[in-house]
């Protein structure tokens, strides 16, 4: 599969939630799967766009799709400044608030890592690479 | 697939009929839409959701801001969600401070 690269803005949106859907399609995983992991590249993307470039649109953000061995991976990557999302991953602590008394952000990367069996982080040559991984049953694995 | 929210006011309750994907791209959209029903004098708000097809943590920041801006007073119905939707929901423990009811004939 051939990787996107998208501006950093939310018009990008579109584009990222295709390119995963075809990504999903071609793997065989089951629609729940292929929402969940749609979710989770949208949140991370959103979040990229939003606080990583912090709306600046002259970045990039690159996605490329893998599958085989059972899994499917989609990395994510940008130049923005390091941003290590995995200490962010846990429930919000005010999870179980009315709705009134809850601080307005916080849900992304929650939902994401809800979402998808693995969430991987590095920083390398200068970019932050985000890897989601969903497993892909046998039962279904296509070509 | 296109955003669409549709609002309409019967008295003191507020519908708007949501439709496509409500992502951070249509989030502003939904903000608005959620600021105009209330403007009104409010009993409940109802979200009719049958038709969004993908609702994201923007959406549910909007989410948050109609209950902060309306206050416990307002009541909020969501109609019909996903089976996709209606777990993002309870992962989020929105299900506590919403009333989400299966859409009718459901």
């Amino acid at each position: 599969v051939d990787r996107l690269t998208v501006p950093a803005n939310l018009d990008s949106l579109d584009d990222v939630a295709e390119y995963v859907a075809e990504a999903a399609a071609a793997s065989g995983v089951d629609s729940g799967q292929a929402y969940h992991l749609r979710l989770a590249a949208d949140e991370i993307v959103t979040n990229i766009i939003k606080h990583g470039y912090g709306g600046d649109d002259r970045g990039e953000v690159e996605l490329a799709a893998r599958c085989g061995a059972g899994r499917l991976e989609i990395e994510i990557s940008d130049s923005a400044p390091p941003f290590d999302p995995l200490p962010h991953l846990a429930p919000p602590e005010d999870l179980a608030s009315p709705l009134t008394d809850r601080a307005v952000g916080g849900l992304g990367l929650y939902l994401a890592a809800q979402g998808v069996d693995e969430f991987l982080y590095e920083r390398c040559d200068g970019r932050n690479r985000n890897t989601l991984v969903v497993h892909v049953d046998p039962e279904r694995r296509g070509g | 697939m296109a955003f669409h929210a549709v609002l309409t006011t019967d008295g003191d309750v507020a519908t708007i009929r949501l439709s496509g994907e409500l992502d951070a791209h249509a989030a502003p959209v939904f903000r608005d839409r959620v600021e105009e029903a209330a403007t009104g004098d409010l009993r409940q708000l109802v979200l009719e959701m049958e038709e969004l097809t993908y609702l994201s943590s923007a959406g549910l920041r909007g989410l948050v801001f109609a209950k902060q801006k309306m206050g416990d007073d307002v009541q909020i119905v969501m109609v019909g969600p996903s089976e996709s939707v209606t777990e993002t929901i309870h992962l989020t423990g929105f299900d506590r401070s919403v009333t989400v009811r299966a859409a009718a004939g459901g």
